[in-house]
């Protein structure tokens, strides 16, 4: 057999890990309740909520695997997994923290300056400070490397001009990591980017929205006309942006939150076809539980993988695939099976609204943090088909 | 078994399989030829015997050993009932008793046992019209009995092994006793053996489809390299990877959790999950390949018609779904999330 294997050896989380979550859970069944309600009906990784991150922050479990002296509890990769799934398994608004904490934090921990270490991660592991991403562009979606961005060198930092779009969160979070050019030309590729430390308050910086096809405003898009940006908020070299982006990226697709975006639609649907469906509607019930349950082995398998010293790049694009898929198919198989299971009328007329909302929101699984083509591609690279 | 010798054991069995299970074989067994020879090289082997206690022959293997192998049976189609007569003999050795040589199978269904006699018919039982001996567990007793003693109606299945409906009309029994497993455990056994069968055989296609692409030229240029194709490939492999993670997990959970009850809940939600899958592999794989792996000379159909008849064995999807649905269900809402990280249910 000529093609590699790919493999998930199945990984019990450890001890300290299961320790944590019945630690995680308890905290989650005494806070959630007190904290300021979002619009969300149903909350999850997107839902931003500034109150219920200060608390996660006050337990030290955001960035809870960086050291002591940025204000991270120095525990491990596992630790954060088990924190991650118990706030989307319990719905916990987590929108506010979840980019600092999964990408931005660790960006700036593994290339930043210590000036910015020093600034910045006591700020994001309080719940205090939130990122946003600045990767995409009007004419660079999925080929990254084809930023217009600029941000020409001045003395003392760099004058910033271009456009930044699908910004989630920019007009509620304090900081965006940007994708720029710093030198050579536009169809230079991979050389000559960098990224960038941007304030979002900064002169020059417009933050405007974006409304999805669902009514929400979480996009943004966010112009740079002559925005000065100081020298000291360059992170890492000059020219190393394309190297420091794809690490960032290997955070943004391999967690459990590409497969429980959605979790509601299950929990609801429990919720709605009462203690003892029909044969037939458990039989679709179970199959959609297993389907999750075989993902939670695939990704705990990836953690696992990551936490060995391994880096699993083409078995992460496979779960965030399997996933993302998951997570569209899911609204359309709950909203038929709810039509004929569901226990009461009202019950079932409120599932409809729920499903409704899940399917307007179901296309962006499959396009943010990497489209399906592209994660195919990986796949595809993977078996040596390119 | 450590981790050396299981490796090695594998690499044995896999390089065993390649050269003596070949495509004529397989073939054979669809037209009713019993393979002899490779049946009795299977046995010189130790393959049948490697969950069972060293004293009473065996390897001393563990369940997970077994399973290991049979995942690799799965992925050369072996045509013979080396995992039903495997996991027949753990359970034999579990309930004391020694196990003989020859092709077994497990005939569990709905049997009644009165005193050393068993009574009833179960349909679809593998490669029924082959076995020499059928093994069950009625209540707390596991029975064995000869095939002499057993009347077989040969339904064969549509991957070709010789299946049959077994009757037994007050059938005197080979061997009784107390069985290590309730019949429900058994069947769950006999769902994680197919599921891991199903496992190299899911490999099995993955490999079979892109070797093929990468061979098979057509406007001048490997199909491989056509984008087309490998958005199809690269969707093969996700649920290709999807069947052995899950098989595999809830293998390592059974094994860890012990015979009588070990990794229930992961047993059910991999079997559900090999199930449901084994459309979208052979969908895809037979896609790619074009008519070429449509036909009979190929080998493709090796694997996607035991695909297709193994996700119906021992439960399918929807046997396991609804057990699984049934127990979440009944836990309600709040119950879902410990349920999916507890990985145990109680149907």
């Amino acid at each position: 057999m000529s093609i590699p294997k790919l493999e998930f050896p199945p990984f019990h989380l450890p001890d300290e890990a299961e320790a944590l979550r019945g630690e995680v859970r308890a905290f989650l069944k005494e806070t959630l309740p007190k904290v300021k309600k979002t619009e969300d009906r149903f909350s999850s990784w997107n839902t931003p909520s500034p109150d219920f991150s200060r608390e996660l922050g006050k337990k030290g479990w955001i960035g809870i695997t960086w050291p002591k002296q940025y204000g991270g509890s120095e525990r491990s990769f596992l630790d954060r997994y088990v924190v991650t799934e118990e706030l989307l398994g319990n719905l916990a608004p987590a929108g506010s923290h979840w980019v600092a904490d999964r990408q931005s934090g660790p960006l700036l921990l593994r290339f930043g300056s210590e000036e910015q270490r020093q600034a910045i991660l006591p700020r994001i592991t309080a719940g205090e400070c939130f990122f946003s991403i600045g990767m995409s562009e009007p004419d660079s979606g999925s080929d990254l490397a084809s930023v217009r961005t600029r941000a020409e060198p001045v003395p003392g930092g760099f004058r910033v001009n271009g456009t930044k779009v699908w910004t989630s969160g920019a007009h509620r979070n304090h900081y965006c990591i940007a994708l720029v050019r710093t030198s050579g030309q536009h169809g230079d590729r991979h050389k000559g980017l960098s990224q960038i430390l941007v304030d979002l308050k900064t002169p020059g910086v417009t933050i405007r929205p974006i409304i999805n096809l669902a009514g929400r405003h979480d996009w943004n898009e966010v112009t740079f006309s002559d925005a000065f940006i100081p020298e000291s908020c360059l992170i890492g070299n000059e020219g190393d942006g394309w190297l420091q982006v794809t690490s960032e990226l290997a955070f943004e697709r391999s967690g459990p939150e590409r497969f429980m975006q959605n979790f509601y639609v299950l929990r609801e649907l429990v919720r709605v076809l009462g203690r003892q469906p029909a044969k037939r509607a458990a039989a679709i019930l179970g199959r959609i539980v297993a389907r999750l349950w075989t993902l939670r082995q695939m990704s705990v398998a990836v953690a696992g993988m990551m936490q060995g010293g391994k880096s699993p790049a083409i078995e992460a694009a496979l779960v965030k695939d399997l996933g993302t898929i998951y997570q569209q198919d899911l609204p359309e198989i709950a909203r038929v099976l709810a039509e004929s299971d569901a226990t009461t009328e009202e019950d079932m007329a409120d599932f409809l609204d729920v499903a409704q909302y899940a399917t307007m929101m179901a296309p962006s699984y499959t396009i943010q943090g990497g489209t399906t083509q592209v994660l195919r591609g990986i796949v595809a690279r993977g078996l040596g088909l390119r | 078994m450590d981790k050396e010798s299981r490796d090695m054991l594998l690499e044995t069995a896999d390089r065993f399989f390649s050269e003596r299970c070949g495509k004529d074989v397989v073939n054979g067994v669809e037209k009713g030829v019993w393979p002899k020879d490779l049946w009795k090289e299977i046995e010189e082997m130790g393959l049948p015997l490697i969950a069972v206690p060293e004293d009473k022959g065996g390897a001393s293997g563990t369940l997970a050993d077994m399973l290991a192998v049979l995942r690799v049976a799965g992925s050369h189609a072996v045509p013979v009932p080396l995992a039903e007569t495997a996991l027949a003999n753990l359970l034999i050795a579990e309930a004391d008793g020694v196990p003989a040589t020859g092709p077994s199978t497990l005939a569990l269904g709905a049997l009644t046992l009165s005193g050393n006699r068993v009574s009833g018919k179960v349909d679809r039982v593998p490669f029924a019209s082959v076995a020499q001996r059928f093994v069950t567990v009625i209540g707390e007793s596991l029975a064995v009995v000869t095939a002499e003693n057993a009347n077989v109606t040969e339904t064969p299945t549509h991957a070709g092994e010789p299946y049959g409906t077994v009757s037994f009309d007050n059938s005197p029994c080979e061997f009784v006793g107390k069985s290590a497993v309730s019949a429900d455990r058994a069947f769950e056994l006999a769902a994680l053996m197919r599921a891991m069968q199903m496992a190299g055989a899911a490999d099995k296609v993955l490999v079979t489809a892109v070797e093929y692409c990468k061979q098979r030229s057509q406007f001048g240029r490997p199909i491989s390299t056509f984008q087309a194709i490998q958005q199809m490939l690269a969707e093969l492999a996700s649920h290709v990877a999807a069947t052995i993670a899950t098989a595999e997990a809830a293998s390592c959970d059974a094994d860890e959790g012990g015979l009588a009850d070990g990794g229930s809940f992961s047993i059910a939600a991999a079997k559900s999950q090999c199930s449901d899958f084994a459309q979208k592999i052979a969908a895809i794989s037979h896609q790619s390949m074009g008519a070429m792996g449509f036909t009979h000379e190929h080998i493709l159909h090796h694997y996607t018609r035991r695909l297709w008849v193994w996700r119906r064995d021992f439960g399918s999807e929807s046997f396991w779904g609804a057990k699984i649905g049934a127990a979440v269900a009944k836990a309600g809402p709040d119950g879902l999330w410990p349920a999916l990280t507890a990985s145990r249910y109680a149907a």
